[in-house]
């Protein structure tokens, strides 16, 4: 299997280059180009400068997002009136893009990063508090009652048995809010910002610097990939005994 | 008490828009953005805009239903599809297609083409992912009992895999269907000259932040019609099974 997965790979790289040789338009560029400029952007002082720009703002977004997700979600699971007072808005909202917030945020919290933090924060906060609102709800009655039996209290019940329980959930939802805080980060940085990858890919575009525009294409791509591998990476060391779907 | 919180939350913004602590641009009334809204939905100039969105939503989503349905159901009743390409999609799941658009804009145009084939490729992956766990997981028992029973392949793949892939698909479109919305809202505010994502950065450029207000509330209403749609689609083609958790 890994014989033909490689060679798939290799198969499609080749017809691509060779299409590249026969004429393909300016702004496809063929694989080697690709991977050779990337080498030269790597050695370059403005991609790590645009890196460091983008995670500054994807990282607190979503740490804010899946901490506030986590912690509302579980309150709501658990908490009967905070579930009736709260859950209604959230579902309600749900749906709504949450990116058509960010002209607004942009007014209230100034043009610079802590508007697009914030609108990162707010779509990671949904997957989240939904996963980790249907773990708590989903939580075996047994083990509940067995505790119970065995005389913990109500604190040891949702610390012990209760947020275990829900956690595979909640990590679901951080797999989820990961990819859409690169997205809402890209978004964001590609309608209004003066650094990160997707001011630019933007520049790039509007100067007709393909090489460029590829690069930040790879880049995010990377960073989107390392970020996915590390939660998972999370998942298994914390959650031992929960097995992994693929 | 169900509505309390968000009835609060409104009773707040308008407290705050009349305190007059704040600029009007920055807290429109609720009563200006109401009268936005009505006027909006007035004006056929301002349908055809939600007409314009709508159906770059739907068509990139319908493309990314038909061919991810196909494809995972095809990756979940054959080893050798699923090993060529599950790791292909679970590889680039968390990788932000958007990044993509300023190439599509070069390949496919700057009208809506680019838009539609973004959100294709967005709304894929959800769709590809779910009905790829639910056509691996057909319980075995049922395939071996219609096979005893002398069905033929396609029988097997009519009425036994499909139906019970089938809350997974519908689950994978309740992911997919914010995400198309997401994703042309996204495009029209980057690069666009109609549409409700251009509509929101026009008024906002133009500081007319309560025709903003009414936009997003547009947006959202049709954020949650459409989910609303795919539930109650759901309910009526699967009513064999009930909806317990927020997605299957």
């Amino acid at each position: 299997m890994a014989v033909l997965r490689a060679s798939l790979l290799i198969a499609v790289l080749a017809l691509w280059q060779l299409a590249s040789l026969a004429g393909l338009p300016d702004f496809i560029l063929s694989p080697v180009q690709i991977i050779a400029y990337f080498v030269q952007a790597l050695g370059s002082a403005e991609l790590y400068e645009n890196i460091r720009a983008s995670l500054t703002r994807s990282l607190p977004g979503f740490a804010l997002g899946t901490l506030a997700g986590a912690a509302l979600g579980l309150a709501a699971g658990t908490a009967r009136g905070f579930d009736r007072m709260f859950s209604p808005a959230v579902f309600l909202t749900y749906p709504v893009p949450k990116i058509v917030m960010l002209p607004i945020f942009m007014l209230w919290f100034g043009i610079g990063d802590l508007s697009k933090v914030l609108i990162i924060a707010l779509a990671c906060f949904y997957p989240v508090f939904i996963n980790a609102y249907y773990g708590v709800r989903a939580t075996p009655k047994i083990l509940v009652w067995s505790a119970q039996n065995m005389g913990a209290s109500p604190a040891a019940i949702f610390r012990r048995v209760v947020v275990p329980s829900a956690a595979p959930m909640i990590f679901a939802g951080m797999r989820v809010s990961l990819a859409l805080s690169f997205i809402v980060m890209f978004a964001a940085e590609m309608i209004n910002a003066r650094s990160g990858l997707g001011y630019m890919i933007r520049i790039a575009e509007n100067s007709l610097r393909f090489d460029l525009m590829y690069v930040s294409l790879l880049a995010i791509a990377i960073l989107g990939y390392a970020g996915d591998r590390l939660v998972r990476y999370a998942h298994r060391r914390l959650l031992v005994w929960h097995e992994q779907p693929a | 008490m169900r509505f309390l919180f968000i009835g609060t939350a409104l009773v707040a913004w308008e407290a705050a828009a009349r305190s007059g602590l704040w600029n009007r641009i920055l807290f429109p009334s609720l009563v200006n953005i109401g009268q936005e809204l009505v006027l909006f939905f007035t004006r056929s100039a301002s349908l055809m805009e939600v007409w314009t969105s709508l159906y770059r939503a739907l068509g990139g989503f319908a493309l990314a239903a038909a061919v991810g349905i196909f494809l995972g159901i095809l990756m979940g009743r054959s080893k050798t599809v699923a090993g060529l390409l599950d790791p292909l999609f679970s590889g680039t799941y968390a990788v932000p297609k958007l990044a993509l658009f300023p190439i599509f804009i070069f390949v496919f145009g700057i009208g809506s083409l680019s838009k539609v084939a973004l959100v294709f490729l967005e709304c894929l992956y959800p769709i590809v992912i779910m009905s790829y766990a639910g056509a691996r997981s057909v319980n075995r028992v049922w395939l071996w009992s219609a096979q005893n029973m002398g069905a033929s392949r396609a029988d097997l793949l009519r009425r036994v895999v499909v139906p019970a892939t089938a809350p997974f698909i519908f689950a994978g479109f309740r992911v997919a269907v914010p995400v198309a919305m997401i994703v042309v809202v996204i495009t029209e505010m980057v690069s666009s000259a109609d549409g409700l994502g251009y509509l929101v950065i026009y008024s906002l450029s133009s500081l007319r932040t309560d025709r903003m207000l009414a936009v997003v509330v547009v947006i959202a209403l049709l954020g949650y019609a459409l989910d609303k749609a795919v539930v109650l689609a759901r309910d009526r083609l699967i009513y064999w099974e009930k909806l317990d958790t927020y997605y299957v």
